[in-house]
């Protein structure tokens, strides 16, 4: 057999996947749910209901239709009881949430409606329709409007690739979703697949997750230019720049696209997404959600509806234990903390964590040993050591340097730095006003013009 | 127990990612001590427990300077990382065991408040502590620093180590095999070849250090001991008597690959030990006898640069760091 493909750098975290083995299950339709305006990287959408409006399962509640953005929709059927800004889940800045109470009647909306003919012949331009209506943005986590994706991969890409990684610590969504309904994923793929004309689609699945893969060749079968490659378990092979180097040998350049070097790639519940809404019409309204970590009773997988929130989710699951320190919306390296259990359930949320606070006793920040450990498992090639003590005393130029920039800040050098140096959030912290500075000259550049 | 959500409305905020590998300077530390524990039993049998007492004096010198200093200053307390103890352990090892016990205490105020805390304390000092004390203390007292005991003896020995031997192109009386055991005089931790390599074994699995230093740094005093033999000397008896004399192993392994003082790049540490091995030969042949410690203190100046012309070209390619765009 031959060595599993993957990238240089990155790390090996304990796996966590203890729910590999826990069937999706439908999570009961909640009273509430608070669905945010802004879910997907663009611009928020408008809502198009108010206070005292019935809505049904499937009826667009807002949406925004000048640039780069995704429509919203009901995930349950009942009557509006408020429209409200609250914060976003990111914790910077506030987001229009519509606030439905459930008549448990779910009713489905007219406006939810099967595409009309061969879903497998539907042209790039059908598909793309379908896509935006539906409302579907990436499910991995980046959250970016999948019908802008298929736009910018036309005449560009030659290889659809099915993002199976799932290289996260604790999150299973993927790998159930794989195992309990390939067929969706595969019909997906078929689906982007001949309306983008392409020969290719590879199903990147990482080591772990065999058994997922074998059922996905199964389901294949012997339709031809699908198949599924092996990836080393290692994180972040999910990337889609390592994803793209394990599977082509190509390094995207910083600021190219996936498409400037032929590929296209999509999270797996993301084609399942983009099948579903082919063949049924059914919009974004529910996904698949994996709930653990230490301080959880009853760790589960579960489909559940937008905008639920994270007190509905953790009392279904047995409630959270005495110790919890953190909740985590998302995977532990790359997700975001959540400061209220009012959190809810979005596009992007793969997962919710709840996580104990029995880590090392709190102290002030460690000390930089020089050791070089975060330097060789950086996956961008970057020094994080450097870039760490350039962003502590505020030295923008020497952080530019050593190309700063190209951080993806997926957390491997804080993950590994022995001494403790919150090396990632130093960076973070540096890249955000480099970004700033950059846009407030571009914008003082136009207004002189 | 399950927590009422109710009454826990507010939660802990912070930035992902939110786990850390077990991994800390502690346990790193810990390896090294481990690594370098049985030279130590190994030369309290060849040179006796003076060796230990030396040792510990070392150890609790540099563990108190560290201690105070950061107390003094109002600095946070570092004492735990245990670096202060593998810095005693260090500087200990690189003094014969006939010194005064005072000698330890006076070379780990050195290298704890001078070299080490005066620069900002662990991770942030340009010299490796243990060797810039030694080289102190070997200035300052050469006398005392170059009297040996003689092994499993009570006499001492001036200045007749084998590297003074070398130096004339003769080949020492001790056998290979015996200095490559560590059955000869010489300072308390860099006698037994074989403890140390399998230290450095233990530490390159631990995955504490990389072989890059270690390897280049030796493998560049072996190719040119083997070429340019002193005087009419054999060659390959006197690479393998070069090799295994002086603290050439203990330097190469422990002192090194010192991660304040070295480079953090694969590339960078190629260099790095090669340039240390340089300048060892140079040293051993045209100056003292010995010159693995002024060889590595000089290298330790180099390493900001070293890390800056090795750094890895970024993912995607582009301009190397320092290149204007």
């Amino acid at each position: 057999m031959s060595m599993a493909k993957t990238f240089r750098g990155g790390i090996h975290v304990p796996e966590s996947k203890n729910t590999k083995d826990f069937a999706i299950c439908e999570f009961p339709s909640p009273k509430v749910v608070s669905i945010p305006m802004q879910q997907h990287i663009g611009a928020p959408a408008t809502p198009l209901v108010k206070k005292g409006d019935s809505v049904k399962i499937g009826q667009v509640i807002g949406r925004f239709d000048s640039g780069l953005s995704c429509p919203v929709h009901a995930s349950v059927s009942g009557v509006v009881k408020d429209v409200e800004m609250r914060p976003s889940y990111t914790g910077f800045g506030k987001t229009a949430h519509v606030i439905i109470e459930n008549d448990f009647k779910d009713e489905i909306s007219e406006e939810v409606k099967p595409f009309d003919g061969d879903i497998y012949n539907a042209s790039i331009e059908e598909v793309t329709e379908k896509v935006k209506e539906a409302g579907i943005s990436g499910m991995g986590g980046a959250a970016f409007p999948t019908y802008a994706k298929i736009s910018s991969a036309v005449g560009k890409a030659s290889d659809i690739i099915i993002n199976c990684a799932e290289c996260e610590p604790y999150i299973t969504a993927n790998h159930r979703l794989m195992l309990e309904e390939p067929e969706t994923i595969i019909n997906g793929a078929k689906i982007l697949k001949n309306a983008l004309k392409v020969d290719s689609v590879i199903f990147a699945v990482e080591a772990n997750k065999k058994d997922a893969a074998k059922v996905l060749s199964e389901n294949i079968g012997d339709e031809k230019g699908l198949k599924v490659v092996i990836l080393k378990t290692k994180y972040p092979q999910g990337d889609e720049r390592q994803l793209i180097f394990a599977l082509k040998g190509v390094e995207l350049p910083a600021g190219k696209l996936p498409a400037d070097v032929g590929c296209v790639i999509f999270n797996a519940e993301t084609a399942s997404a983009v099948y579903k809404a082919m063949k049924t019409g059914m919009p974004l309204v529910k996904r698949v959600v994996t709930v653990d970590g230490d301080a959880l009773s009853e760790p589960k997988n579960i489909r559940v509806p937008i905008g639920t929130s994270y007190e509905d989710i953790f009392n279904f699951c047995g409630g959270v234990k005495e110790n919890i320190g953190r909740i985590i919306s998302g995977g532990p390296m790359m997700g975001n903390a959540q400061w209220s259990y009012d959190s809810v359930v979005m596009k992007n949320t793969s997962a919710i964590l709840a996580l104990s606070e029995k880590e090392e006793k709190k102290k002030s920040e460690g000390n930089c040993i020089h050791c070089g450990k975060c330097v060789s498992v950086c996956p961008m090639h970057l020094m994080p050591n450097y870039l760490a003590a350039f962003s502590k005393v505020d030295n923008k130029e020497m952080c530019e340097k050593f190309n700063i920039l190209s951080c993806v800040e997926c957390g491997c050098c804080t993950y590994i730095c022995p001494g403790r140096v919150p090396i990632v959030q130093h960076i973070r912290n540096t890249k955000a006003q480099i970004n700033a500075q950059r846009k407030k000259m571009a914008a003082s550049a136009a207004e002189k013009m | 127990m399950t927590d009422n959500i109710q009454t826990r409305k507010f939660l802990k905020m912070s930035a992902s990612p939110h786990i850390n590998s077990p991994i800390n300077t502690r346990i790193i530390m810990l390896d090294v001590i481990i690594a370098l524990l049985p030279i130590l039993v190994w030369s309290i049998y060849v040179f006796g427990i003076r060796t230990l007492w030396i040792t510990l004096i070392s150890v609790a010198s540099c563990v108190v300077f560290e201690y105070i200093y950061r107390k003094i200053l109002k600095k946070s307390n570092t004492v735990g990382d245990l670096s202060a103890v593998v810095t005693g352990m260090l500087l200990a090892y690189s003094l014969p065991s006939t010194v005064p016990l005072w000698m330890p205490a006076l070379g780990a105020f050195f290298a704890i408040v001078i070299v080490k805390q005066l620069y900002g304390g662990i991770g942030k000092n340009i010299l490796n502590p243990a060797l810039a004390a030694r080289v102190f203390l070997f200035i300052s007292f050469s006398k005392e620093l170059s009297t040996y005991a003689v092994p499993h003896s009570s006499d001492v020995v001036a200045g007749a180590t084998p590297l003074a031997l070398l130096q004339k192109g003769t080949i020492p009386e001790t056998g290979l095999f015996d200095m490559f055991l560590g059955d000869m005089t010489g300072c308390i931790g860099e006698i037994s070849v074989t403890l140390i390599l399998l230290g450095g074994i233990y530490l390159i699995a631990r995955k504490v250090i990389t072989w890059h230093i270690p390897v280049s740094f030796i493998a560049t005093v072996a190719l040119l001991t083997l070429v340019f033999p002193a005087q009419n000397a054999p060659n390959v008896s006197f690479m393998l008597y070069e090799l295994c004399s002086g603290g050439l192993m203990l330097g190469a392994v422990f002192m090194a690959t010192d991660y304040a003082t070295s480079p953090v790049t694969k590339a960078g540490r190629l260099i790095y030990g090669i340039g240390c091995g340089l300048i060892t030969v140079f040293i051993r042949y045209f100056g003292y006898p010995e010159g693995v410690s002024f060889a590595i203190l000089i290298m330790n100046l180099f390493t900001l640069a070293l890390d800056k012309i090795t750094a890895p070209v970024k993912f995607g390619g582009g301009n190397k760091i320092g290149e204007k765009k």
